[in-house]
């Protein structure tokens, strides 16, 4: 049982990206796509890519990088979840009409909007 | 009530069942989280699906009129054999993107319009009602494969909530008050026997007191 529940936890987090990439590389790719660490593609939206271009200052595209992570975490308490790194924080502050930060911390109606908004440049990373 | 496992009450067991239900605890807390977020990405998509399949079915309901009009004016064999004539393959373009480990399917905006030269029946024979048919044919099936498209998600994001739900419950219900169960056993068992000895100490003492 132990072990079930051991494999059950590695397997939270297959989908994440192997290597995140940033706004300007996915902007200029033709395809943009990340490898999972399954093995998968995953698939960004171009409409999003360009969403999220419209909201962050050009000289900053290569700082925010893609998919953007929503980290739940235990400790934070159920519900909440938190965004790393200024440029995704800068962006999902922008979409939530929220004060700006470094790290950001968001509450599940918040995070219903944020996927709503943003299905494919979005992820969701759990944190034991 | 959940019953105690049968386990030999020892203090390594209870440190080695300590861990082990520390780590059921973890795991039910984030596959919590993970059930939380599934929910609300499959309310999210039911809603879209509701949605398209209503656009759907009134795209579909405006093409069959239009094709009972295009029977009507130019006649049902002569619509069958114009259709015939037409040749169509539809190329999709499928990418997948991740929900929690979930491989979704994402169907580019198919080009599935075209202009009735390019649908290979005769324009001098036919009626200009049948490339209205045509036209909205096509863009019912436009609809119908962003719908199939949103219905694919339910169903694997369904079948992925249905597996975590089931997998939450058996540690909430099962595993968790089990492993508890047998702790609360176990230090009960040690109190215990730390209580007997402690008599048996006292009785020992008394003994000894007496011979002397």
């Amino acid at each position: 049982m132990d072990r079930l529940i051991k494999l059950e936890l590695s397997r939270l987090n297959v989908h994440l990206p192997e290597k995140r990439m940033t706004l300007r590389e996915a902007l200029s790719s033709s395809k943009p796509e990340v490898m999972t660490r399954n093995g998968g593609k995953h698939a960004l939206n171009r409409e999003e890519l360009e969403f999220l271009a419209g909201l962050l200052p050009e000289k900053n595209w290569n700082e925010l990088q893609l998919p953007i992570l929503i980290a739940f975490e235990p400790k934070f308490g159920k519900s909440a979840a938190r965004i790393s790194g200024k440029a995704g924080a800068y962006v999902v502050s922008k979409i939530l009409d929220k004060e700006e930060a470094e790290e950001l911390l968001i509450y599940r109606p918040e995070v219903a909007i944020l996927r709503k908004k943003l299905p494919t440049t979005t992820q969701y990373v759990f944190i034991g | 009530m959940a019953t105690a496992l049968t386990i030999s009450p020892t203090r390594m067991e209870l440190i080695k069942l300590k861990r082990r239900v520390s780590l059921a605890q973890r795991g039910h807390d984030l596959l919590r989280e993970k059930m939380d977020a599934l929910v609300m990405e499959f309310f999210d998509v039911l809603k879209k699906v509701q949605g398209s399949r209503t656009r759907a079915l009134e795209r579909l309901f405006r093409a069959y009129r239009v094709l009972s009009e295009c029977f009507a004016t130019m006649g049902t064999i002569e619509t069958v054999e114009s259709a015939r004539e037409t040749k169509r393959e539809l190329q999709l373009e499928i990418s997948s993107r991740h929900v929690m480990g979930i491989t979704v399917p994402v169907i580019e905006d198919p080009k599935v319009e075209r202009n009735a030269l390019a649908r290979g029946y005769s324009l001098y024979t036919t009626s200009s009602l049948l490339d209205e048919t045509s036209k909205e044919f096509e863009q019912a099936l436009k609809l119908l494969v962003k719908h199939a498209e949103l219905e694919a998600s339910a169903f694997a994001i369904g079948k992925e909530l249905e597996k975590t739900k089931r997998r939450v419950n058996a540690l909430e219900y099962i595993l968790i008050p089990k492993l508890q169960e047998t702790i609360k056993f176990i230090s009960m068992r040690l109190d215990e026997m730390e209580r007997e000895n402690f008599t048996r100490l006292k009785r020992i003492k008394a003994i000894l007191e007496e011979r002397r």
